[in-house]
């Protein structure tokens, strides 16, 4: 069976931006402090209605969404193996699904997508030791 | 009181996230509506505060669980010096509601953040 996600990870392991990524002391370690930092720039937006916010919300999401590519670039089959990060990506997908509530439905959003990323914080933590 | 090789240590590390989220995403809110660069998102400070709460109850765990480890760690060091200048500017200068003071507080914050992050690359 085709598996989209797998065949990505494959790909991307065999570039040499993976070996350069894994083998450089501080690019990674500088990825994932802009990563961190983007949460604390970005996170106290998931407790403001959407219509507010919406464009400093889409640069957080940009900034957190590249960095993230990029964390997965250095080490794309190990993640991919990885049930905290198969979780992750699984919430992610949850938290795009609950964005699309009708806007009647704000308060509820706002309640499940912080849970939801309450969620996914908690994945990404677990990815770091498993 | 050591658990850094069961399941609660990452866990109190994620809730440490958690309040990061909602401690300094609330100031950056904040400061950034003081730079006119955002409009106003309404009144914060309940999630400022729990964020903080969260924050200095999982740190101390986290620093109580390992003390030699944070001790002889300089990442650290950096982290807790500038956290105490951020804490102290956030409690006086801050209130001014300044554009200077607002920019001084995204930056101390920041350097916060980076700092903590570098604890785990400077392990000895």
């Amino acid at each position: 069976m085709f598996n989209p996600l797998l065949e990505l990870a494959r790909l991307l392991q065999d570039t040499s931006l993976r070996l350069e990524l894994s083998q450089s002391t501080w690019t990674v370690p500088i990825i994932g402090a802009i990563h961190v930092l983007a949460i604390a720039w970005f996170g106290g937006t998931v407790v403001i209605p959407d219509s507010q916010l919406r464009r400093f919300r889409w640069i957080g999401l940009a900034i957190l969404l590249l960095t993230g590519f990029l964390l997965f670039w250095s080490q794309p089959l190990r993640l991919y193996y990885s049930q905290f990060f198969r979780a992750k990506i699984l919430l992610l997908v949850l938290i795009t699904l609950a964005a699309c509530l009708p806007a009647r439905l704000a308060r509820f959003g706002i309640l499940v997508s912080l849970a939801l990323w309450a969620g996914v914080i908690l994945a990404s933590r677990g990815i770091a030791y498993r | 009181m050591t658990f850094e090789n069961s399941w609660l240590f990452p866990v109190i590390e994620s809730i440490h996230v958690m309040g990061l989220a909602a401690f300094v995403g609330t100031i950056v809110l904040a400061d950034l509506h003081t730079l006119g660069a955002i409009p106003d998102t309404g009144p914060l400070t309940r999630w400022t505060h729990g964020g903080l709460a969260v924050m200095l109850v999982t740190g101390a765990a986290m620093f109580f669980s390992d003390t030699s480890r944070y001790l002889h760690n300089p990442a650290f060091h950096l982290k807790l010096t500038i956290l105490l200048v951020a804490l102290a500017a956030h409690f006086t200068l801050r209130r001014r509601g300044t554009r200077f003071t607002a920019i001084l507080s995204l930056v101390l914050w920041s350097a916060v953040v980076l700092a903590a992050r570098a604890i785990a690359d400077f392990d000895v």
